[in-house]
């Protein structure tokens, strides 16, 4: 017990100080609600323009609900790239800047060390989509939807759980991240990632492949699309999430270093 | 009766990327000894501390750490353990403070118990002022004299250091050489130490070993003349020996 805390007060120090996570939290946060509420105001202004149709294009419902799910379109996204690159830099930096063999030969093991970072980033994931849900209510009221009334609270945490799906999602990417010793191999493995949700979703199997689930719930595809999501399509984002943290602990606890 | 070692390399032989870097291996360290550790770039001097921390396998022979196999060292011999390879513990987006407060911290010590030994060691080391300044804001000099302090915040009794005095100035190095000596007498401390600078293991260790190519080749006396040369003729007569062969 003693040494889970000390390696939860080590990783969250780290985490607490990181410039790469105070950026992120910013974009998502802040940049990503702003955006929805400027897709949102282009998209009922009624103007002909091509923002205007596109962001229309966007919306399956009107007035909250279809700007939340905007904001849980973007969130599935957005989460899981923001998310996903704090992941790969939480423990690929730790070869990138090696400073893994300071994490040697101490009372606490290294795969505790492990689950640390991830128990940080999972915390940190969950309050930050909490935050971006917040800060799009408080824009979605400057940009004339009304103040938000409890009816809304049901599409709010729709787009709450698209983040918090996606921020779970971002788990294996620790695996890239460890086994090719470095963030930068993480990263592509999340650029590609990306490109494989695209062409899964293109082929029809998007609701079947956890990292599209949550877009495609979220209205991606469409509303009807949206409606064909079952939850045990969404629920596949948790043993894809378990399964990457199981491996990388797994690894962490075996890691040798063997060069420089 | 004699001391057990407090580290023990026995017959270690590793082969890395098909070349053999360590080669039947044995080495120990006693109770209150500095053991130094000299060779050449490449003669697998950090490969031999990586096996002895546990950071690699080897392909034979045994590691012991306080008497204790390390490939099964638990929290109880860990703690007792202090190490700086390659790179210090000093975390850049961390001040020089909580660097070594988290080493304390990660070595078993209460919350009390670390702040307080992370100040001791930061003012035994020069760095009273630095203590709030990050890490990566400090000179390359002064966060490796962050990373000896977080190898020897928790008082350990078994010290592995690879070419510690790097970038230390002069000043730093007589520092550390009183430490690594207070450690020894007044803990009883085993400390097993790389480096390329002969004159300097002379003015520090108890014994000296020379690693070529994976191989003890010999000893070097301390405190004695001409040490650069006792070193090159052992350097020469193990590479003269090797293509006889």
């Amino acid at each position: 017990m003693s040494a889970s805390v000390q390696a939860l007060e080590f990783e969250a120090l780290k985490f607490r100080r990181a410039p790469v996570v105070r950026t992120v939290s910013a974009l998502i946060g802040i940049g990503l609600p702003v955006l929805a509420a400027a897709f949102m105001a282009a998209a009922t202004s009624g103007g002909s323009s091509q923002l205007s149709l596109k962001a229309a294009a966007m919306l399956t419902e009107s007035g909250w609900s279809g700007y939340l799910a905007v904001v849980g379109m973007m969130l599935s996204v957005g989460a899981l790239m923001g998310i996903g690159f704090v992941v790969c830099w939480c423990f690929g930096r730790e070869f990138t800047e090696k400073t893994q063999a300071c994490l040697f030969a101490l009372s606490v093991s290294r795969r505790r060390l492990a689950y640390a970072k991830f128990m940080v980033i999972l915390v940190w994931s969950l309050v930050l989509c909490l935050v971006t849900v917040v800060v799009a209510l408080l824009a979605g009221t400057v940009i004339g939807l009304g103040v938000p009334g409890p009816e809304v609270l049901g599409s709010a945490v729709k787009a709450w759980s698209a983040g918090a799906m996606a921020a779970s999602l971002a788990c294996p990417l620790a695996v890239v991240a460890s086994v090719a010793r470095g963030y930068l191999p993480g990263v592509g493995a999340l650029v590609l990632l990306v490109v494989t949700t695209q062409v899964v979703t293109a082929f029809g199997a998007g609701a079947w492949f956890p990292y599209a689930a949550p877009g495609l719930w979220m209205g991606m595809g469409g509303a009807t699309a949206a409606d064909a999501v079952s939850p045990l399509q969404l629920f596949l984002c948790v043993p894809v999430s378990l399964l990457g943290i199981a491996v990388t602990g797994q690894w962490w606890k075996n890691m040798q270093i063997s060069a420089g | 009766m004699k001391t057990p070692a407090a580290i023990k390399a026995e017959r270690i032989t590793k082969m890395l990327g098909g070349l053999r870097v360590l080669d039947d291996v044995s080495l120990d360290v006693g109770q209150s000894e500095i053991h130094a550790l000299v060779g050449l770039n490449g003669a697998g001097k950090t490969t031999l501390m990586r096996v002895l921390l546990g950071m690699l396998k080897p392909d034979r022979g045994a590691a012991h750490l306080t008497g204790y196999p390390v490939s099964g060292a638990g929290t109880t011999v860990w703690s007792r353990v202090g190490q700086m390879l390659e790179t210090p513990f000093a975390y850049p987006e961390l001040t020089a403070r909580e660097n070594v407060y988290s080493s304390a911290r990660l070595h078993g010590m209460g919350r009390d118990a670390a702040t307080s030994a992370a100040v001791r060691a930061l003012s035994a080391l020069g760095l009273a002022q630095y203590a709030t300044r990050r890490a990566g804001t400090l000179s390359l000099g002064n966060r490796q004299r962050v990373g000896l302090a977080a190898a020897l915040v928790q008082g350990p009794d078994v010290l592995v250091l690879d070419e510690p005095t790097n970038a230390l100035d002069p000043r730093g190095v007589i520092v550390l050489r009183r430490l690594l000596q207070e450690a020894c007498r007044e803990r009883g401390a085993a400390i097993l130490v790389s480096s390329h600078h002969l004159d300097e293991v002379a003015r520090m260790a108890d014994r000296i070993s020379v690693l070529h190519r994976g191989r003890i080749i010999g000893t070097l006396q301390p405190g004695t003349v001409d040490l650069e040369r006792r070193f090159f003729d052992l350097v020469l007569q193990a590479d003269m020996q090797q293509q006889e062969q």
